[in-house]
């Protein structure tokens, strides 16, 4: 058997009994066991998964893991985990009654992707993607609008490009907070009927747990 | 819920699963639509479906 790694969490009680709780660098990762021989890429084990995520943030707050972690015992999660896990913790303590949302936005004069055929060597290529990448943008307005809205709610917020043709904003909130979230955004289509987004929360700590940006 | 409202919400639980959160260290392989994509060190390889059927010759 493997194990599919789902979050970092601060307590064994925040995993159990939803997933298997293992101990590693002085956390808990939450796991689902599955055969060796299991195709990560199935559609049902997706969904499993996608749901024992939506059921571990209900109990607490965690550290998400992008999916496609796997370990066989817990001090190989241990060693992979390593040196990042004091970090994580701290992330975890600072953040156990927050939450993040989500808003994506999609760019109407999105630059076009760049056809791969077109470049003699992968790294113009890359370059290319790049540069449509942060050509997305939105509105002086709308971002106003958004910031107004959305980031009011928000302990902090963070814009990125997501791709050639669409922008992100996602925000850390308090999760008594949460019920404000819809009525914020029927405040933003109000504001911005021609801007199509979608809002969406709670997720676990996903950007705001890139130890890389704290 | 409508059924669309539950489709969209399905894709957006699935977007978050396999394009955000911290990456662990180490190699893994993912398959989907029976393609392997490699997790390379800490830099995720990712791509859709059609593309990879694309890049494979696999598309129709």
């Amino acid at each position: 058997m493997k194990s599919i790694g789902i979050g970092l969490h601060l307590e064994a009680e925040d995993v159990e009994p939803v997933a298997k709780a293992v101990s590693a660098a002085g956390l808990f990762v939450s796991a689902v066991e599955v055969p060796d021989d299991q195709p990560l890429g199935d559609r049902d084990l997706l969904l499993r998964v996608s749901a024992l995520r939506a059921a571990l943030l209900e109990r607490a707050t965690f550290v998400a893991i992008r999916y496609g972690f796997t370990f066989r015992a817990a001090s190989e999660a241990e060693s992979k985990i390593g040196a990042a896990a004091p970090q994580w913790r701290r992330i975890l303590e600072e953040n156990r009654t927050r939450v993040e949302l989500t808003l994506k936005i999609a760019v109407g004069d999105a630059h076009p992707r760049p056809d791969r055929h077109a470049f003699a060597s992968g790294a113009d290529y890359l370059r290319a993607l790049q540069v449509a990448k942060n050509a997305a943008v939105v509105s002086d307005e709308f971002r106003r609008q958004v910031e107004k809205h959305i980031g009011a709610l928000c302990v902090a917020y963070r814009w990125t490009a997501r791709d050639a043709a669409s922008v992100e904003l996602a925000g850390l909130i308090e999760r008594r907070t949460l019920p404000s979230v819809g009525p914020a955004g029927e405040a933003l289509k109000r504001a911005c009927p021609d801007v199509p987004f979608l809002l969406s929360a709670p997720w676990p700590l996903e950007v705001f747990a890139d130890v890389d940006l704290k | 819920m409508a059924e669309q409202d539950t489709q969209l919400s399905v894709l957006e639980a699935l977007d978050h699963l396999l394009d955000r959160g911290v990456v662990i260290a180490g190699e893994a392989v993912i398959s989907i639509g029976g393609v392997d994509l490699l997790y390379l060190g800490l830099n995720v390889v990712l791509a859709n479906v059609d593309t990879i059927m694309r890049v494979t010759g696999k598309s129709k």
